[in-house]
């Protein structure tokens, strides 16, 4: 990667400085776009007729093992050529170089210079971006600050846990300050605490106005920091969107909701009047020791049948001490979509 | 009947350096979660536990074998017949197919040739690796890996399962279908379970109780229900529609507003609220109020507050 | 009979008693072996070694026959050149194709070449790829100490270097007697059959512990190829060129292991140590005391490796 305004630098500027230094592109062409996108591996289809827009905020990524979920992610970065179709950022072909320094790739493997310190390691990084030597110090001090792991960078890489293995990852992918930022499985392994805080380096990310394009296989995890989900399965996109929006599209999957009220088996009765409603089952206290006995209400139309709900419960003055969908989780819709067979 | 683990003051250093302070645990047989940061002790707990090393000072037993003496002692094969282990590492022998891996494994165990062939192609029947039993193991997937790992620490029927991240790499099709095996292993079957593990959610999922190790500390253990903490005037909200009216609505009514997280909100509510109000204030405000569930502290909060970021 | 049912797919319980950890040790090697025969280039490393057997076997009879058929001063055609009888018979000589002491010592010394990359890729294959895949916490969590680990992976490696070596050699001393006179043949060289086994046992021991050792060292083909090389040609080569080149004392020859070994089985053997070629060469007890040094060195260093492996992480 060439910067034109790499040996224009006297003063270390911030990175954000810099960044708007570029002469800007387009803002109208989508930051990253997927047009009929299709890729063999041999006689091995990885994706097929794939579209996928993407325009900022966090997006997660979830699919089985195999289900493409890398093929995109490269080809996003354009480490992969697909065999059909296009893939743009921001209107320039993701394999074109011009394309790469909008986009910082943070690879799933662990393969690091393992006798460097955290600090060479990103220096090195930097000048294989092409920036020199001062640019590269004062980068390199940006991003570790960055993600957190500038008193830790002078270990060497052999000793770090695999969270700050994730983010000298990260700090790495930042140096040139791209657009878009994409991670495969950096959630993987971490400790709760490393995670914690992974998440909110994430966060603070988008914040500053990056797209971050995360696969994981921790949907709780991901839950907590986006609702918004590309769902792959068998090499294409089962869906995308927020994931409610997901959940109401099923229609053919009645959802599942536990309810806890004073008294289930008089709203049992009234539930069972409701034309949405096409099971009610009284169940076993949610928990040991749970106070009350809970129904789990099967019903189509779910935004219909909230409504209703809402309703019932004012008319007839209800003291409801849970409402909770069943299936509204990233992992029951994942479940749906992939057919329930659990199999991968 | 044995506790399964029963640790005394066990200190364990290495140098100057202390990797356990003093742990004193008792454990009934059961389905423990192993919880801790990087570093905080949890793999010199089991090296222990698995008699690998001994510790420095303190006494303990794991079922009726006690721990102690040096790794190569009668003793402590004793006690490692009594554990299957899962490492987290890959752990496989290329080269080896599902079932010679298995009876290998069980002959390790000492366990009789025939019966050792014998018990592996009955453990991996039963964990549905019938069809893939003859090929080799390097070229299993993740989830079959995971799972004739499983099966190796299986084999010779073992009281006590001792699983180092069981669920690392796998899929959420998969890990579902690993975590209900090791739960109804220890449900069904009479095994106990010790799971190490990052995933807090595993724990939920499998164990009734948890001991989480912090700085070489045991800084929290019982029973995961009564370790979190009730909390009666919270509640997690999640509501579809146009909410800024109901937001304001909620707060003109002394509702606070903890955490907004993409639509999922975190309210405490006022003494004397009624839940009635979340819905008259979603209908005056034209909004449905799609989920409503108390909000006790997870886990994974627990984890966070007593260990610290 | 009763009717009964059973579920295919349940969970059984099991009840047996367990042996103790040397029948682990066994299985193991028993995997191990598995392992290797399955490799191809392990079967093309046993044609290389079959052919020097054959070279012998065949040799072997041909220095009887020729004797017995032809007169020195005959030429054969070995398709259209002329080899004098002679000259076959010196070569046969000088490998001293006889059935006695220095027929075993050559063929051990010369299967020697072959066994080396044999035991590089067995090292690698056995014990490197255990610490290459983290499979050792998979035998060290198991009722087992370090030594049975060890040592089934030194059965392993043994069975090889003995079905490259000793197995053979037997062959040859069965044939030897039945070319010459069995009656008084196997009787009076019943020593000789004790000194192959005597070889075999040394090479067993230490080649496979150095083997292992070497395995851990650097645990992929390549280099172990690399530094057995380097032991047993490089070495050899420098110890060579000291005595002979340099004049310095024939100690300096115990430096080549192969040469060592040699010696040693030498001994086992009965030989004469100025029947030994090439001359000069160490004392026999020399030889034995730098192989128990470099048995020494091995086991220090495995006691240290193995104590250190982490099998939690």
């Amino acid at each position: 990667m060439n910067f034109p305004e790499s040996n224009m630098l006297l003063q270390p500027p911030s990175l954000e400085d810099v960044h708007h230094r570029h002469t800007p592109p387009p803002l109208a062409e989508p930051l990253l776009l997927f047009e009929h996108v299709s890729k063999w591996y041999g006689p091995v289809l990885a994706m097929n007729q794939v579209t996928l827009e993407l325009n900022g905020g966090i997006t997660g990524l979830v699919g089985a093992n195999g289900a493409g979920k890398s093929t995109l992610l490269r080809m996003a970065n354009g480490q992969l050529k697909p065999t059909l179709g296009r893939v743009r950022v921001r209107g320039i072909d993701a394999w074109h170089w011009h394309a790469r320094r909008l986009v910082g790739y943070c690879p799933d493997a662990d393969a690091f210079y393992e006798d460097h310190s955290g600090r060479k390691f990103v220096w090195t990084m930097a000048r294989l971006c092409g920036f020199d030597r001062s640019e590269s110090t004062w980068r390199t001090e940006a991003v570790l600050e960055r993600v957190g792991m500038a008193e830790r960078a002078d270990r060497k890489l052999r000793g770090y846990s695999k969270g700050m293995r994730q983010r000298i990852k990260l700090a790495q992918a930042l140096l040139h300050d791209p657009e878009l930022l994409i991670l495969d499985e950096p959630l993987s392994g971490i400790d709760p605490i490393g995670r914690q805080e992974l998440l909110e380096v994430f966060r603070s990310l988008a914040s500053q106005g990056k797209c971050l394009l995360i696969s994981s296989h921790e949907l709780e995890a991901l839950e907590k920091l986006t609702n918004h989900v590309v769902i792959m399965a068998r090499g294409r996109i089962a869906a995308v969107g927020t994931l409610q929006q997901i959940r109401d599209l099923l229609d053919n999957h009645p959802v599942s909701v536990r309810i806890e009220v004073g008294c289930p088996r008089e709203l049992a009765r009234l539930l069972l009047a409701m034309q949405e409603v096409i099971a009610v089952e009284v169940d076993r206290p949610a928990r040991p020791g749970g106070e009350s006995i809970s129904l789990v209400v099967k019903a189509h139309h779910p935004k219909r049948f909230f409504e209703r709900f809402g309703e019932l419960v004012i008319e007839e003055q209800m003291d409801v001490h849970r409402l909770e969908p069943l299936d509204e989780s990233a992992h029951a819709i994942l479940g749906y979509l992939l057919g329930g067979s659990g199999k991968t | 009947m044995h506790n399964l683990i029963q640790l005394e003051s066990i200190t364990r250093t290495f140098g100057a350096f202390t990797a356990l302070h003093d742990i004193t645990l008792a454990l009934p047989p059961g389905r423990v979660g192993l919880l801790g940061p990087n570093g905080a002790g949890k793999s010199t707990l089991l090296k222990i536990l698995m008699g690998l090393i001994p510790p420095s000072s303190g006494s303990g037993r794991v079922l009726e074998e006690s721990l102690g003496g040096d790794r190569d002692s009668q003793g402590n094969w004793r006690l490692r017949r009594l554990i299957g282990f899962m490492p987290e590492t890959d752990a496989l022998v290329p080269g080896l197919s599902g079932i010679e891996y298995v009876a290998l494994a069980g002959e390790l165990y000492g366990m009789p040739r025939r019966e050792a062939q014998r018990r592996a192609h009955e453990v991996l029947s039963y964990l549905e690796l019938e069809e893939a039993r003859y090929r080799r193991v390097e070229e299993y997937s993740m989830g079959m890996k995971q799972r004739v790992k499983l099966a190796q620490a299986l084999v010779h029927d073992p009281p006590v399962l001792l699983l180092d991240e069981p669920t690392s790499g796998l899929d959420p099709a998969g890990r579902d279908a690993m975590l209900r095996l090791v739960r109804t292993l220890g449900t069904d079957h009479g095994k106990s379970v010790l799971l190490s593990t990052h995933l807090l959610a595993d724990v939920e999922a499998v164990c009734e109780r948890v001991v989480i190790l912090a700085g070489g500390r045991i800084c929290h253990q019982g029973l995961v229900r009564d370790l979190c903490e009730r909390r009666q005037d919270r509640f997690r909200l999640r509501v579809q529609g146009d909410t800024a009216g109901f937001r304001e609505g909620l707060l003109a009514n002394g509702v606070a507003l903890l955490a907004d997280e993409d639509g999922d909100w975190r309210v405490a509510v006022p003494s004397g609220w009624a839940n009635l109000s979340f819905f008259q204030l979603a209908t005056t405000n034209r909004v449905v109020i799609r989920s409503l569930v108390r909000d006790d502290e997870t886990l994974e909060e627990l984890f966070l507050r007593t260990v610290g970021v | 009979m009763q009717a009964q049912t059973d579920t295919l797919l349940r969970y059984r319980p099991w009840r047996g008693t367990f042996r103790g950890p040397l029948s682990a040790s066994f299985a193991m090697a028993r995997a191990s072996v598995k392992l290797l025969l399955r490799r191809r280039l392990m079967w093309g490393l046993f044609a290389l070694g079959l052919l020097v057997f054959l070279f012998f076997f065949y040799a072997q009879y041909l220095a009887v026959w020729i004797p017995n058929q032809l007169t020195s001063s005959d030429t054969l055609r070995v398709g259209v050149v002329p080899v004098k009888v002679n000259d076959l018979t010196k070569l046969l000589e000088r490998l001293s194709l006889n059935g006695s002491v220095h027929t075993f010592g050559n063929f051990f010394w010369f299967q020697g070449y072959v066994l080396i990359i044999v035991l590089a890729l067995a090292g690698s294959v056995l014990v490197g790829n255990d610490f290459f895949h983290g499979s050792l916490p998979f035998y060290l969590s198991k009722p087992i100490g370090r030594w049975h680990y060890v040592l089934g992976k030194c059965l392993a490696i043994g069975f090889f270097v003995n079905l490259m070596t000793t197995l053979p050699a037997l062959f040859l001393w069965l044939q030897a007697g039945l070319l010459y006179d069995w009656k008084t043949y196997y009787v009076d060289n019943l020593d000789l059959l004790a000194g192959i086994l005597g070889y075999g046992l040394v090479l067993t021991s230490v080649l496979s512990l150095l083997a292992v050792t070497t395995a851990i060292l650097v645990r992929q083909t390549v280099p172990m190829v690399m530094i057995w090389m380097g032991v047993f040609v490089l070495l050899r080569m420098m110890s060579n060129w000291l005595v002979d080149g340099l004049n310095q004392p024939a100690e300096w020859k115990l430096l080549d292991l192969w040469n060592d070994l040699y010696l040693c089985g030498l001994w086992c053997l009965g030989a004469a140590p100025e029947t030994i070629r090439p001359q000069p060469q160490p004392e026999f007890w020399q030889a034995w005391a730098t192989i128990a040094g470099v048995c020494l060195a091995c086991m220090l260093y495995l006691r240290k490796r193995i104590q250190a492996v982490d099998i939690v992480s």
